[in-house]
């Protein structure tokens, strides 16, 4: 656990917006849901806070099987964002939320405007809920057209939508890497309103079985995630730093301490960890204290003076 | 903190090649050993660039050590193979559901096609222990692929062999011998899909319990990411019973098999959807 008689004065605390989290380590959506399971393994209250598996207003069994592939890296998944809904959310696991030993951020996911702004506007002021987080970029679905992060329009108007109706709590905007640009997403969201950005997602890809002549996963495309696309999300945290003011959440191949350096030199507020929790469940106390010795050996007191460090474009405050 | 801990480092005692591409590998961990139970799994995290764990079922376990048995198949069981005495090996486990075991007197029947042996060495161990009769059939495509007869035979249960091309015991298929075998009380099965397929289909058909093990690519083993399921009957005991949207035409659930399982029953999954 990261906390002051282990870090000695150092300051590993961060703001999003107007959420203030204990230190920068988040569990990335997806791969921890409230820390029930990992909790067996290791103190969930290591994490400065856990964000929930996306909720979706309507109950979804997910896609069908084959849904994973370990690839050299990485780890290629598609698990169509089963769940229950979120109405048994709010009656089932909600109830739940007051017990998990560090700050939750819950996520939402959707296939339309009035989707995204209708769940999470029911999520608003839930005890527990610091901020909510919304999954504009999962690439897994099928729906008409491509993702909404996928452009800027799309994007400011689910945040706008969901801005208007949730006031409680901070909004975030979790965006896809699948575009040859994320500046003017990116822009679009703050614009909206957004409090905060989430970046990356994980990165569309394939892969084929040879021997059968079609795509490994059922859904034939998957979402990469894992070292493989840490390059990927430390290039579009740089990129997005020179655009926006409001704070980054950088994720993508996140597994040590000097990993999550890069995106915060990058110019990430806090960062996410994801897959590397399936393999190193310790991951976010490795984390916290290859960042506290970074701090001591640049004689920093703060973690937000790593952010933005090597990014000479940056324009987000600085502490 | 976390009472009781899953994450264990644990040491390599011993490396056996047990057939061309089969290795049998010992481990000290006093926790693991204790814990393990028929059907049990571990999760390894190897040296190397891989985002995820290496599941493996537990193949014997004894006083403070176990064994893992497994093929060559992949970059991680080969990474796995050639692991050294001094190279760090964090371990979870162990993992997963169990076998039920039955009242002492009845029969027991397990069918194993090739890897699929390694949950029945405890299997066995605690069947024998409860007084179930019990005899194992143990398929492989050759003589070079069965592996773990002589341990099994050692605790004293009887284990019938095939092959399919006859190089070992009779050639046909491991169903095959069960099915001349009297109707147990209950079937265990692990191996190739079309194997468990055909022995639920088998088992169904007569009105006998069985269960069997399943193997998916695992993503994080311990039931949080959704990438293992398989299809159940909904209102089984391990659907998760979630609502379902009105335009969900699939009439099954999905469980985990990491989580949930890895153990089945087989009048619960829907192998025809």
């Amino acid at each position: 656990m990261i906390d002051a008689t282990h870090a000695d004065a150092l300051d590993l605390s961060i703001e999003l917006g107007s959420l203030r989290l204990r230190n920068p380590i988040i569990a990335a959506s997806g791969c921890y849901n409230r820390g029930a399971e990992f909790g067996q393994i290791m103190d969930v209250s290591a994490y400065g806070a856990v964000t929930l598996k996306s909720v979706t207003r309507e109950p979804r069994l997910g896609n069908e099987m084959p849904r994973l592939l370990s690839t050299p890296g990485g780890l290629l998944n598609a698990i169509g964002l089963q769940g229950p809904g979120i109405d048994h959310f709010l009656e089932h696991d909600a109830p739940k939320l007051t017990t998990v030993p560090t700050a939750v951020i819950a996520s939402v996911a959707g296939f339309s405007v009035d989707e995204f702004a209708d769940v999470a506007s029911r999520m608003d002021g839930l005890p527990g809920i610091v901020a909510i987080e919304l999954d504009v970029s999962c690439p897994n679905v099928d729906a008409e057209g491509a993702c909404f992060a996928e452009n800027p329009a799309s994007t400011a108007a689910v945040v706008a939508a969901v801005k208007a109706r949730v006031t409680k709590v901070p909004v975030i905007a979790k965006l896809t890497p699948n575009v040859s640009d994320i500046k003017p997403v990116a822009r679009a969201a703050e614009a909206a309103g957004a409090d905060a950005l989430s970046l990356i997602n994980s990165l569309r890809g394939m892969s084929i079985d040879v021997e059968r002549a079609r795509p490994w996963l059922a859904n034939r495309s998957g979402g990469l995630t894992g070292p493989a696309i840490r390059p990927v999300g430390v290039y579009h945290v740089w990129e997005a730093a020179t655009a926006v003011k409001i704070p980054i959440i950088g994720m993508g191949g996140i597994e040590t301490g000097r990993d999550a350096i890069e995106y915060l030199m990058a110019g990430a507020t806090a960062i996410s960890i994801g897959t590397a929790n399936f393999r190193d469940p310790l991951a976010p106390l490795h984390v916290g204290e290859t960042i506290a010795a970074e701090l001591r050996k640049r004689s920093l007191r703060r973690v937000a003076a790593l952010t933005g460090m090597a990014n000479p474009g940056f324009v987000g405050a600085r502490p | 903190m976390v009472s009781t801990s899953l994450l264990e480092a644990a040491e390599l005692i011993s490396r056996e090649r047990v057939a061309p591409g089969f290795w049998c590998l010992g481990f000290r961990s006093p926790e693991i050993a204790s814990r393990a139970r028929p059907a049990h799994y571990v999760a390894i995290d190897l040296p190397g660039a891989f985002a995820v764990r290496l599941p493996l079922g537990i193949w014997t376990a004894r006083d403070d050590t176990f064994t893992l048995l497994f093929r060559e198949w992949g970059e991680r069981t080969t990474r796995l193979a050639c692991i050294a005495d001094h190279e760090p090996l964090s371990i979870i486990g162990p993992l997963g559901n169990e076998f039920s075991i039955p009242e002492s007197g009845q029969r027991a029947v397990i069918v194993a096609g090739g890897i699929g042996v390694v949950p029945f060495w405890l299997l066995v161990r605690e069947l024998l222990a409860a007084k179930v009769r019990t005899t194992v059939v143990l398929g492989a495509r050759s003589k070079h692929m069965l592996v773990g007869v002589d341990e099994l035979r050692a605790l004293g249960t009887e284990v019938k062999i095939c092959t399919d091309d006859g190089s070992a015991g009779t050639r046909a298929t491991a169903l095959d011998l069960a099915r001349d075998l009297p109707l147990p009380d209950i079937y265990y099965g692990c191996g190739p899909p079309p194997l468990l397929r055909a022995l639920s289909e088998h088992a169904n058909a007569s009105g006998i319990a069985c269960q069997i093990s399943m193997e998916e690519t695992f993503g994080c083993s311990m039931g949080t990411c959704w990438g293992c399921v398989v299809p159940i009957r909904r209102g089984s005991e391990q659907s998760i019973g979630y609502p379902r949207a009105g335009n969900e035409k699939r009439e099954y659930d999905f469980a985990r098999v990491c989580a949930d399982g890895t153990v089945f029953w087989s009048s619960d999954i829907l192998w025809n959807r």
